[in-house]
């Protein structure tokens, strides 16, 4: 017995998608089965007249098991993260958190990341923030960093030895 | 005085100065004490693509730190707000994931005790504060001065996580904007996203979305454009010139922080509301009708 | 006299013998104390089974009997009956509920066993103390109250007064005719709404059976069935009922003419402070609205109300106070019809923000011809005829944030709506409509969404994020899944088809008639498929929109039925009482009067006696709920059927 989508001849898969079910179920209290496809998220997605994310989709793919469809699709990435679909969905389905969940398992399992993220995370574990303090310029454009400007010392972490410890065992535990 | 551990995050004071100058211009004003502390990290919101579970620690390491000291938290970012605020929601909800969020955190000689009041700043001026002591402190009322107002997806969105603003009609800006003379304007746009969370990848498109709603804000007529979060600001402020080539559109548009415009209207010398920082044409900004 | 107790054993096809080792119970249950007897059957509420018990007991002269079967709630009935053929009376049966309680409930056969066991054992030491009782009778009182005026409690009176008993309808607003009244044409038939309506008004108005009280409320309900005392309030209509002939001259002559939102009308029309709702108004009579009546609200009108020079009937009384009055009816309809949800709830769909976004009921009003626009259909912001008209369906139904349930109407009426539209305008008025499923489940219902389907509609399977107001127009993002394609949709005129609703004060109104609701907020019925118009509580009914959304063909239907359920009662002259009600042992009651303040159906007074205060139990209006027994300090209150004598031993047995 099979269910076999003839497009890209990929089959469900089960162990997979239960693991996104549960982990939305815990961290969302959210249960993607009960989607009928309004596509009311899709028709306000801010991602999808530039970028044709289509919230509903993923959704329904989830469903169906056909998970490695969308993790190989760099569309997963184009969400931003709005909220929108999760607000106004009548049925409490949260594709955003879907799309969540669906990254985290990219890049676990070693696919590329795009963008700055591989920058942002590595700012964070060497000290704490996403970015050093930057020298901006103002309307003058006279260039202007934080010191000059009589602000307080930044707040990040003390002890950075335990904080990267900490951070590096989180790498490779999963929800 | 009302005392509150002050929660910076990333974007407001690494670069977003402006936010944290006039941040600090007022809230003295409103008798709000801020309290700066160490040892603060990044609230793990912008890492939820990569890794959502160092987002939950993350928020959880910053939230342990300010609960050590006794008072609740302002977080002027509404990314933070909303990483902080599902933080909590999960832990509180999630025995498992409780457990094992404090056992790394004990590592660190830290703990997650039980939930704090997170406040941003609008809820913080709006509800805490109160309209009456604005209006009591208004020396230069911005009259006739026609503002629209963004409050960052992160702050309206989702309800269910409980945010301080309502999700669809939002209005508690508008009231402390109507409090300072000013004239707040709904617009059809007003709930639209700024695109930020995309300039890490697809900064083009980004800054699409930028530009697509500072047009309309622009079409309007409006004479202002009000915010509250640093992520936002830096795409509709900092980089309103890109936008605007983006959309093949001259953009020309104020675009302030609350704090900035409350400071204004209290009469606060422009340089030390950061208003030099903004590079969108803030010179503009009348005041005492046209 | 020890008594000769049989247990009988239902297997219930699978339900319970898959679970429960039925030999081992038998063999089990034989041998306690005082069983003579014990037998098994795979259906015992069967005709074999009813013949089984039948003759066992006559074979063994049994005279204490307990079934271990289903819940009591169940067959307890269909075996006393079984009993009372046998020749016992009734009252010596024990049932031991080890289906819901036992083999439904565990999964382990032998645990469920050994429980099963424990229950018969409880069951037998119950059967060995209990005694016979006797039915006393109620006589019926012959009338019916029919509460709510809509096509529903209509259908209801007109039925019961048919039947030959004397019906009180009565409508809390000045006219009946309800929400049908407001329609234009109805679905799949496309009668005239009011065409078929108006009749139906007439002869409620004619029939001598049917006393109609219009303009008043409920107050408060007391009584049991057969014996219900209503208490009704009659709001002041500030016009004499009997000298108003409706000419209308008053309405006219009203300084407040065309100023007061007209709620007929949905609030797109004006009327007058007096007013006669619509015209085809039962009772065609005036009413003055004492919310703006310059006169009631102010105590003066200009130089003095023009509708009182106007009135040559000298009908209208400003001083008229608001009456009371009393009546005792045998049953009650319930038939308070429902509520639409407000849609600006649905805060994104621009309701009350925008001016062309109207709801459904709103547009029935601006299609219909005797509406506030003469049945032109017109954008309220600038009374233009639309080019574009954009019907969004399920607002706020089978939403999780909102309502859950299906409006059942919806997609129907708006269908309905496009017809009539496309009826006046042919194709120069381009429609849409935004749907998630159409639900045209009726019959004939499929065959008319297909006649829209072939009209030039364009479709759209799929729901806007919101709805926007750009310049002058409407703009609506759909994503449309049969096509896979984002449509911007600009438009005049968005309907919204919002859910419908238990009306507001539900809650209030459930208690004041003892009824429950379900977890919507709709009246509950005692079975969803078997008892659909009854309530839990005897004799009184359910019909139309109260009970959940229905269409009017389905509200009609369950009309009928109530009013069918009703004349049951009705039709007898006394009822059988409840013989498991309280007593009182006047030996040791000390009038403390706590049963009396816990009896949720006044069914118990205080009375002296030889100058000691004890409490009485009003046999007929005892309900045997038992609330009194667990309250009495004394332990003087005692349940028949339930005696503590009974129930200690039973107990004990039970988990020995």
């Amino acid at each position: 017995m099979s269910i076999i989508d003839l497009t890209s001849m990929g089959e469900p898969q089960k162990d997979i998608k239960n693991q996104i079910n549960n982990r939305l179920k815990k961290l969302q209290d959210e249960v993607s089965e009960f989607c009928y496809q309004c596509a009311k998220c899709t028709s306000g997605c801010e991602a999808h007249k530039l970028l044709e994310l289509e919230p509903h989709k993923i959704v329904a793919l989830l469903k169906r098991g056909l998970i490695d469809e969308m993790l190989n699709s760099d569309v997963i990435w184009t969400c931003m993260s709005c909220f929108k679909c999760r607000e106004r969905c009548p049925q409490k389905v949260a594709p955003v958190e879907i799309l969540f969940a669906l990254k985290n398992i990219a890049v676990a399992s070693g696919k590329p990341i795009p963008g700055k993220y591989s920058a942002m995370l590595q700012s964070i574990l060497s000290n704490g923030l996403i970015q050093d303090v930057q020298t901006i310029s103002d309307r003058n454009n006279q260039a202007i960093k934080r010191d000059k400007l009589n602000l307080p010392d930044l707040s990040k972490p003390v002890d950075t030895n335990k904080f990267q410890l900490v951070l590096s065992k989180l790498a490779i535990e999963k929800i | 005085m009302k005392k509150y551990v002050f929660y910076p995050g990333c974007v407001m004071p690494t670069e977003q100065y402006a936010y944290e100058l006039s941040i600090r211009e007022i809230m003295p004003i409103l008798d709000i004490e801020l309290i700066d502390v160490k040892d603060f990290s990044c609230c793990g919101e912008p890492m939820k693509s990569v890794n959502q579970l160092m987002t939950i620690y993350l928020s959880a390491r910053n939230i342990s730190i300010a609960e050590k000291e006794g008072y609740d938290i302002f977080v002027p970012c509404p990314m933070c707000h909303l990483s902080l605020s599902e933080c909590q929601n999960i832990l509180e909800n999630n025995h498992e994931i409780n457990k094992k969020i404090n056992e790394m955190l004990s590592s660190e000689n830290l703990c997650y005790n039980k939930p704090i009041n997170i406040v941003n700043t609008v809820d913080l001026i709006h509800d805490i504060v109160g309209l009456d002591k604005i209006k009591k402190l208004v020396k230069n009322p911005l009259n006739k001065l026609k503002a629209a107002t963004h409050y960052g997806c992160h702050l309206i969105r989702p309800s269910e996580i409980g945010r301080p603003v309502d999700s669809e009609n939002p209005q508690k800006m508008e009231n402390i904007i109507k409090a300072i003379g000013a004239e707040p304007h709904d617009y059809s746009e007003k709930l639209d996203c700024c695109g930020a969370m995309i300039n890490t990848n697809l900064p083009e498109s980004a800054l699409t979305k930028t530009g697509q709603k500072l047009v309309a804000v622009q079409n309007y007529g409006f004479d202002v454009f009000v915010d509250v979060c640093p992520w936002c600001h830096r795409m509709f402020d900092s980089k309103q010139k890109k936008a605007g080539e983006t959309v093949a559109a001259k953009l020309d548009m104020p675009v302030v922080y609350l704090t900035q415009l409350l400071g204004l209207s209290f009469g606060i010398d422009r340089n030390k509301l950061g208003l030099n920082l903004n590079l969108s044409p803030v010179d503009k900004i009348k005041f005492g009708g046209k | 006299m020890s008594k000769k107790i049989g247990v009988f054993v239902c297997h219930c096809g699978i339900n319970i013998a898959s679970n429960v080792d039925i030999e081992e119970l038998i063999k089990y249950s034989s041998n306690l104390n005082n069983v003579i007897v014990s037998k098994d059957y795979k259906y015992m509420c069967s005709d074999n089974g009813a013949n089984l018990i039948k003759d066992t007991i006559k074979k063994y002269k049994l005279d204490g009997i307990v079934i271990a079967c289903c819940s009591p709630r169940m067959h307890e009935n269909t075996f006393r009956g079984y009993v009372e053929n046998a020749g016992i009376n009734a009252f010596n049966l024990e049932i031991a509920n080890i289906r819901e309680q036992c083999s439904w409930a565990h999964d382990d056969k032998k645990r469920s066993t050994e429980k099963a066991k424990s229950l018969v054992r409880g069951a037998v030491a119950k059967a060995r103390l209990l005694e016979s009782l006797e039915k006393s009778t109620i006589s019926v009182n012959p009338n019916a109250l029919v509460i709510g005026g809509g096509i529903s409690g209509i259908q209801t009176s007109l039925d019961l007064a048919e039947k030959g008993f004397k019906v009180y309808l009565v409508e809390r607003t000045p006219s009946i005719g309800g929400r049908m009244a407001q329609l234009d044409k109805t679905f799949p038939t496309l009668d005239c709404s009011g065409c078929i309506l108006t009749p139906k008004m007439m002869e409620v108005a004619n029939n001598q059976n049917i006393e109609l009280i219009t303009y008043s409320e409920i107050e408060n309900v007391d009584g049991n069935i057969g014996n219900y005392k209503v208490k009704i309030r009659k709001k002041p209509r500030y016009v004499d009922l009997d000298k108003c002939t409706g000419c209308g001259d008053c309405v006219v002559a009203c300084r407040l003419k065309d100023r007061i939102s007209n709620e007929f009308d949905m609030g797109l029309g004006k009327r007058s402070a007096i007013y006669i709702p619509f015209p085809q108004a039962i009772p065609m009579k005036c009413t003055v609205d004492e919310n703006n009546c310059l006169m009631i609200k102010h105590g003066k009108c200009g130089k003095g109300p023009l509708c009182i020079e106007a009135c040559e009937a000298d009908a209208i009384d400003f001083s008229q106070k608001e009456e009371f009055l009393e009546i005792e009816v045998g049953v009650i309809v319930v038939a308070t019809g429902y509520d639409l949800l407000d849609p600006s709830k649905v805060y994104e769909f621009g309701y009350s923000r925008y001016k062309n976004v109207i709801t459904s009921m709103e547009m029935e009003r601006l299609i219909s011809s005797s509406g506030p626009t003469s049945g032109e259909i017109l954008c309220p912001s600038n009374n233009k005829i639309p080019n574009s008209i954009t019907y969004i369906l399920c607002v706020g139904s089978r939403d999780e944030t909102s309502c859950t349930w299906c409006c059942r109407i919806g997609c129907m009426s708006a269908l309905k709506q496009i017809y009539l539209i496309k009826e006046k305008f042919g194709n120069k008025v381009e429609i849409n409509i935004s749907y998630t499923d159409i639900r045209s489940f009726g019959k004939g219902y499929e065959e008319f969404y297909r006649k829209i389907r072939g009209e030039n509609t364009n479709f759209f399977r799929g729901k806007p994020s919101d709805v926007r107001n750009i310049q002058d127009r409407l703009k609506l993002d759909i994503f449309d899944t049969t096509t896979n394609k984002l449509f911007e949709i600009n438009t005049d005129l968005v309907v919204l088809v919002p859910e419908l609703i238990p009306r507001m004060d539900s809650d209030v109104f459930s208690r004041i008639l003892h009824i429950s609701q379900s977890s919507d907020g709709f009246y509950l019925e005692a079975h969803p498929k078997l008892r659909p118009m009854d309530t839990f509580t005897a004799g009184i009914f359910l019909a139309g929109c109260c009970q959940g959304p229905k269409d009017i063909q389905d509200s009609v239907s369950q009309a009928s039925g109530a009013a069918g359920r009703a004349a049951n009662i009705l039709s007898k002259k006394e009822l059988e009482a409840e013989p498991q009600v309280a007593i009182v042992d006047v030996e040791n009651c000390s009038g403390c009067s706590m049963c009396i303040s816990i009896c949720p159906f006044n069914a118990i007074d205080l009375v002296e006696e030889k100058g000691k205060k004890q409490a009485k139990v009003i046999e007929a209006l005892c309900k045997g709920c038992g609330a009194c027994v667990g309250a009495c300090p004394s332990g003087s209150m005692q349940q028949l059927g339930f005696k503590d004598k009974q129930m200690i031993p039973m107990v004990e047995e039970t988990v020995y």
